[in-house]
Parts: C-alpha cells; structure tokens; sequence
C-alpha cells in the first residue's frame, strides 16, 4: 500500500515538474525549448578569458533574453546562478593570473601607475563577466560579492600600499582635465559625461571593484597626510600672519573637490553633495585645527620669544585650541621646553623675566581667563624666587635701565597702582565662575598690569622698596652733573605704582640731591672751590660703605674750606665727610710730564701723600690716611703704578717716578693727558643681602651668648630665643642658612640637629 | 710732583650740631626725647628731615625736634616745661650765639 502511494506521489511530482518545464506545451516541445535556452544561458554567462571577448558578441541579444525569460518562468534561475558560479570560480585562475603579472610589476617598480592598470583591468574582467542585468538583482548581487571576494582574497598585501600611493597622487590628478601619461584610461572608461575631472575614471573604477567601501580608511588617512604635509610646509615658522583662514581656503580650493569623487559622487545636485561631504568635511577641517594647532604647540617656545612680532601665530592657536582640546598638551610642551631652555643656571635672570613676561603677555592672547597661564608660570615664579638677583633685576628695568636695552615695561602700558589680590566679589552682576580646567589652587588672575604680576611673585613688595632704593642710592652718587631728572621721573611713576608712602625715602633722597645743589652753588659764590658735595640725610639713605679715613694734604684743606662755608650757611649743621665715596679729577704735574686721571678718593690720597715723600710702604700709608683696609689699600696703589706714576719695590715699597721709566714707558703709559677712567666702578652703596648679613652679625653676639651659657641647642631653640631679641625678623630657614655658614667657618659644629659651639 | 685736583664729586653727610662731642659716628645718633627718633630724623608728623623739621635747643641742654617739642608745651600737661627735668623751658640762644659769633 505504502509503496504504491509513494509511487503515485513521485509520479504526481514527476508530472508537476515536467509540465512546470514543458511550460504546458504540447509534447516535449517545451521541454526542447527550455533545454536550448538553458544550454544558450548557461553558454553566454560562461566566464571565458578576456583574449576571446568577442565570443560573447556573437550572441543574438534577443535570443539570450527570452531564453531567460524562459528560465525564469520555470523558476530555474537559482539552479542557472548556481551553474554559473561554479563556472567562475573554475575560470578565476585567469583574474588571478592578472593580479598577480600586475602586482610583480609593481613591487619591481613601487609605480602606483600598474595599480591604476590592474584596477582597470579588473573592471574589464568584471564587466566582461558580468551578467545581463534581465537576470535580477539577486544574481547581479551575487555575481558582484563573488567577484570581490575572489579579488580581494589574491590582491596581495603590497597591494595596499600601491592603492594609497595611486590615491595620493589623485590630488594632483583632479585639478588637471586630462589624464597624465602614466593614467592609462582604457577607452572603455572614457566617460564623456564628466571630462573636466582627470581622475574621475579611476574613481568610478574604485567604486564598481568595491575598493572605495574596503578600503575607505586608506583613503582618509592619505587625506590626512596631505593635509598635514601641506600645512607643515606652508606653516612651520611663519608666523607673522594667520595661517588658518588661508588653510581653510585651500581646502575649500583642493580638498573639496578633491572630496567630491571619494565622497559625493553620487550626488545630484549641488545641496546633496553638501551634505554628503558634511561628515568628512568637518573631520577633515578638524584635522586641520588639530595639526596646526600640534605645530604651534611644538614651536610655542620660540613662537613666545619671536613675540610680539608672533602675534597672529597665537590667534591661530587660540582659535584652534577652541575646537581641538589640546591645553593640557600645550601646557604640558611649554613647561617641558620653559624646563629645558629656559630655569637652568645657564640663563641670565633678565632673560628668564623677559621670556616671563613675553608668556605672560602671549598667553593671556591664547587664553584670556589665564587657566593656562598660571600652570605655566608657577614653575618660573618658583624658580625665580630661588634666584638672588630677580629682585634687583625687576627693579632695574621698574627704573628703565637705560643701557641694559629693552625694558620689560611696556612704554604704552598704563602706569597703575600695584594691584593686590582681590577677594571675589560673588555679588558682581557679572561674576564668572572659575573656568573647567583651572586647578584647585588657581586664582582669578585679573588682568593685571605686568608689574603688578612681576612684583607678586614675592609675598611683599617690602623687597622691592628696599632694593629700589639700593638702586637709586649707586645712581644718585654717581650723577655728578647734578642732572637727576630721570631719576625723580622714575621715582614719581613707581609712587604711583607702590604708593607715596613706601617711597617716602625715596622722595627724601631726591630732596637731598636738590638740596646738594643749592647748597652748592652758594659755597661755590663764595668761595670758588673744585669740591662739589652732594650731602646726604643719615637714616634715609641705604647703609652705605663702611670706610673711615682722612683725606691728607690738600684735599683735607679744601673739605675744611667747605665745611666751613657749609656752616657758615647752615649754623645748625655740620658736615661729616664719606671720604671712600666720590670722585676726583685731577692732574698729576710731573717732571716730564701730566697726567690727567678720575679716581676714587683713596687713590687721590695715596697720591697726595707721595708728594711729601718719594718713599712709602704699605702700611706706612694706611697709617698715614687712617683706617683702610689692605686689600682696597694695594688697589688704590695699584691703579698708580698701572699708570706708571708709582713703582713698585722690595719690601712693600713704593716708589714715586717724577721721571717715567723708560720700558714703562713703551709697555705701559697710556698717552699723557688721557683721563684715565676709575679702575672700577665701585658699588658705593651695600646691597640688601649685605646688609642682611651686616645685621646678622649683630645676631651672632646672642647665638654666640646662648650656646655658651646653655650648651648644645637645637635650631628651633634658638629661634625661638632670638625672637627675644630686638628687631630679629628673620625666617628659620634665614637662621638655618646662616648657622651653616657660620658652621663652614669652624664656628660652630652640629650634631643630630643640634648646634654647639666649636671650642677647639 | 704736584696734584692739582680739577673737580673732585663727594659725598657728606649732614648732623644737627647738638653740641654734643661727635662720639657716635657709626651709631645711631642721639634721639629726640620726646619721639625717639633719632634727631637727624624727622618727627612723626613730619615727612622731610633737616630743615622742614628742625631742633629746638633748650636752656637746660635738652635737645627735641622743634615740633615735638611745640606739641608737648602745647598740652597743658606740660606746664611749660622741659619734659626731660621739669625745669621751665626756656629756648637756648647758642644757634643765635653761632651765628653772630662767625
């Protein structure tokens, strides 16, 4: 039974699939026509090799298309799909053969121009496979998957490479309208729909071989490098105008409508290429911000030196700061290269405030909240405090040092009152909260003035008032002209900086000068005198040299004569002379000849006394002039028998030559009646560490009376005590340094962080 | 050899002549009594020294800034005198007696 139905089953099937073929046909005439239409289908779709191309010409395309009609009425297609699948994959030794002739070729020569012909020639093979678009899609689809499956299983790795090569090089191609040589579009692909585009052939090439989709990251990656060479090139050190505007120019002149063929070229109209090329275009001009801005940060330390000449270098990198995140980097090159070239014991303190104020300056236009510039400058104020000059150096360009060049202050700058630092004001309409990536310890860096910012790198600007009048003190001694307008000038604009009060002393020294003058002139009515004094008020002036001696001779004469006048104009006051201060002119009339010379006070001495006798030791002369020390002493000797007044003899003695010795003469005599300059200039009035030390000496007598009566003690200890003492002010790191100073000088000794004194 | 010294620029500096032998010449100098400042200084309302703020000499040998000193008599506290011996103040002549003794 079961056998028997089964058997009607399959000859119900049978019958089913023979009618299906014979398409209802009388006989097997439908049968016969499906057998024909498959043997012409199946012959036409065969792969054959490219050499025999026109047999597929031969084909009636009429007869090929209703065999195919045939075939899908009788739903054979999948089987015909199948067939001719199989039938590909039993001819790709040929494409393969292709690739690999091409791909020889091209690792021989690395000339992306056998790229571009394997390209081209695979789209031969692949239009000369492919099938009749009367099939369908679904075999079209297939067709194409299998093609590019089997291409891109051969293509070698190299291949790759030679790809980006041949895309590189289409950047130049689309800007001509005719392909160059090497480009050898075959004439199939010879569009005369787009003719102004040269490379519009390879493209379409790309896209019908799958390449484009495959390898899209390649493709924007060559982008990338050529926007970066292109900006290297036309960027690196130029910064003397904005680059960015010109750069996005060239993108919209180059890279667009180079963009056009990867990206858009599907596009119909212009709106829809827009917003085909959106995506791409702003990762592409943000690669351009990202490069130039990686330039920028590579170069910002010279960009900063070249400053303000650099000045559009910098807006570019605020604009593009703006849109790449790149301010830690920034921060972090700057600090490294500030590191490196500039905070080492090789740059001189001047310059690292030049360069600080420049940063200053430069980065409050990259980043007007200053987030970047307080990163940046707290290693330099650091370090800058550490130096010992940076005080003395700030001052002396406060007061425009007129020969030291450049000034940090800007001329233009508004003179204003030193700005301390503010509190916030949180009822300020318009408060700004911190900005995002200040640091915990940033504070509101106002836009203050460059001084106001130089100043508060130390805590008080007691410092500077200080130094400031050390400065002004060796500048006023030295004006002997009695013209001081320049610095009553500075003094008034730094009054309106540090206020009137801390420059009190100040005012009194410059009133002291004008008093000098007046003075002066009525000693001089009276009495004509070369001595021209310049008399100081004691307290006001810095602590000025030590030096006590008495000026011998004549010139104790004419000091008597002017004090005197002096007195005689002022009953309430006298005078007491500074006489290691100064200078004197004079002429030294010898036998055979005169000698002008400008020397310090000393050496005039000297020199007085050798007029009273040929023969002087050393220490007769101190003797003779009063306290003086040896060492300034041989100087002041020195300077004579440099010019070849004295000689020096056994014993510490000198000689004066009324007549010049004859090889003195020829080695060492400088023509006669040349003023010979001071031999140095001698810094008249003690700097704020001398005096310092000066002070800590005073403290020494109580340290020293400490550890006498009480044994070891430790540092702490004795600061502590100290502060006992009158006017002691000094930091435990001050005492610190000095207690190992005095420890250098066998003093005292030290053991486990406790001092005692050194009793040998 | 002869020196002739065709201009010599020095420096000097100027003290109250108190009377007092110059003793102190690296210290401190001797101070107003009344402001412990010292003399060639200036008095706490005074900005410029020497002249602006001049001494006062009494009879009784006392030395103060002439404006200290105005302020103190000024007080009825004072009873006019010296604030150093309480003897009455009695301004010395000797600055005239230098003057005309020249």
């Amino acid at each position: 039974m079961a056998t028997e139905n089964l058997h009607r089953l399959v000859a119900a099937r049978w019958q089913n699939s023979f009618t299906r073929l014979n398409q209802g046909q009388p006989g097997i005439t439908g049968l016969l026509a499906f057998s024909e239409a498959w043997t012409l289908a199946t012959d036409f779709l065969h792969p054959c090799d490219l050499a025999d191309l026109e047999s597929r010409k031969r084909f009636d395309m009429n007869k090929v298309r209703s065999s195919t009609e045939i075939l899908s009425k009788s739903k054979m297609l999948p089987l015909l799909l199948e067939n001719f699948l199989e039938d590909m994959r039993k001819n790709q030794h040929l494409i393969t053969r292709d690739v690999e002739a091409f791909m020889a070729r091209y690792e021989e020569t690395a000339d992306p121009q056998y790229i571009s012909q394997l390209v081209f020639r695979l789209c031969e093979w692949y239009s000369a496979w492919c099938p009749i678009p009367e099939l369908g899609q679904t075999i079209l689809h297939a067709y194409m998957l299998n093609f590019q499956t089997h291409v891109f299983s051969v293509l070698p790795p190299s291949f790759s490479n030679g790809f980006k090569d041949l895309v590189s090089r289409t950047f130049d191609i689309s800007r001509s309208s005719t392909p160059p040589p090497w480009l050898n579009v075959p004439s199939v692909f010879q569009t005369p729909d787009n003719p102004s585009r040269a490379d519009y052939a390879l493209w379409a090439a790309f896209e019908q071989l799958g390449l484009l989709e495959r390898y899209e990251s390649l493709i924007s990656s060559v982008c990338y490098e050529y926007i970066e060479s292109h900006i290297l090139e036309t960027c690196t050190g130029k910064w003397d105008e904005q680059m960015l505007k010109p750069l996005r120019d060239w993108m919209t002149d180059n890279i667009v409508p180079w963009m056009l063929m990867p990206y858009a070229r599907g596009a119909k109209s212009a709106n829809e290429a827009r917003s085909m090329l959106q995506g791409v275009g702003s990762r592409f001009d943000f690669h351009v911000c990202k490069t130039l801005s990686d330039l920028r940060t590579r170069e910002i330390f010279d960009i900063i030196v070249d400053y303000p000449d650099s000045v559009p270098a910098l807006q570019d990198l605020k604009e593009c700061l703006q849109r790449v995140d790149q301010r830690a980097q920034l921060v972090q090159t700057l600090r490294k290269a500030n590191r490196k070239r500039l905070l080492h014991p090789g740059a001189d303190t001047k310059d690292i405030l030049t360069q600080y104020v420049s940063i200053i300056r430069c980065l409050r236009i990259v980043d007007p909240p200053g987030v970047l510039l307080f990163k940046v400058a707290d290693p330099i104020r650091k370090y800058l405090r550490e130096r010992s000059d940076t005080i003395r150096c700030i001052v002396a360009s406060l007061v425009g040092d007129g020969e030291s060049g450049d000034s940090l202050v800007d001329e233009n700058e508004p003179i204003q009152p030193l700005q301390q630092m503010q509190v916030e004001d949180y009822t300020d309409p318009s408060w700004e909260p911190e900005p995002i990536d200040a640091g915990p310890d940033f504070r509101t860096n106002k836009p203050s003035d460059v001084i106001s910012t130089l100043v508060s790198i130390y805590d008080s600007k007691d410092l500077f008032v200080k130094e400031l009048q050390v400065l002004l003190a060796q500048r006023l001694l030295a004006i002997t002209d009695g013209n001081f307008e320049r610095e009553r000038r500075n003094i008034e604009i730094l009054k309106i900086r540090f206020g009137e009060a801390a420059l009190q002393v100040c005012e009194v020294m410059l009133r002291d000068m004008t008093d000098s003058k007046r003075i002066d002139q009525h000693v001089q009515s009276q009495q004509d005198l070369p001595l021209q004094a310049t008399i100081i008020s004691r307290h006001f002036w810095p602590p000025l040299q030590a030096g006590n001696f008495v000026m011998p001779g004549q010139f104790k004469e004419i000091q008597d004569e002017y004090a005197k006048e002096f007195n005689a104009f002022k009953p309430d006051k006298k005078l007491r002379w500074l006489p290691h201060l100064g200078t004197i002119t004079l002429d030294v009339v010898l036998k055979d000849r005169t000698i002008n010379a400008c020397v310090p006070p000393l050496d005039a001495a000297f020199l007085e006394l050798f007029s009273t006798k040929d023969r002087w030791t050393v220490d007769e002369l101190i003797a003779a002039v009063g306290s003086v020390d040896r060492t300034a002493a041989l100087k002041a000797l020195s300077t004579w028998v440099d010019i070849g007044i004295l000689k020096e003899e056994e014993d510490n003695q000198y000689r004066l030559l009324e007549v010049a010795e004859a090889e003195s003469d020829i080695v060492h005599k400088p023509p006669p009646t040349r003023p010979v300059p001071a031999a140095e200039e001698v810094p008249t009035a003690l700097t704020v560490q001398q005096q310092q030390a000066e002070q800590m000496r005073v403290f020494w007598k109580f340290i020293e009376g400490m550890l006498t009566n009480l044994g070891a003690l430790s540092l702490d200890r004795i600061q502590t005590m100290l502060k006992i003492a009158p006017n002691y002010n000094r930091t435990i790191e001050q005492l610190a340094a000095f207690m190992e100073a005095a420890r250098r000088e066998g003093l005292v000794t030290v053991k486990d962080g406790m001092w005692k004194l050194n009793r040998q | 050899m002869k020196i002739m010294v065709r201009e010599w620029h020095a420096i000097a500096q100027w003290r109250w002549d108190t009377g007092a032998a110059d003793v102190d010449d690296d210290g401190e100098g001797d101070v107003c009594g009344i402001c412990r400042v010292p003399y060639e200084g200036c008095c706490p309302s005074c900005k410029m020294p020497g002249d602006d703020c001049p001494l006062i000499w009494g009879e009784c040998s006392h030395v103060f800034h002439m404006h200290c000193l105005l302020q103190w008599i000024g007080t009825a506290a004072s009873k006019q005198q010296c604030p150093m011996d309480r003897r009455p103040w009695v301004t010395a002549e000797r600055k005239v007696n230098a003057t005309t003794g020249r």
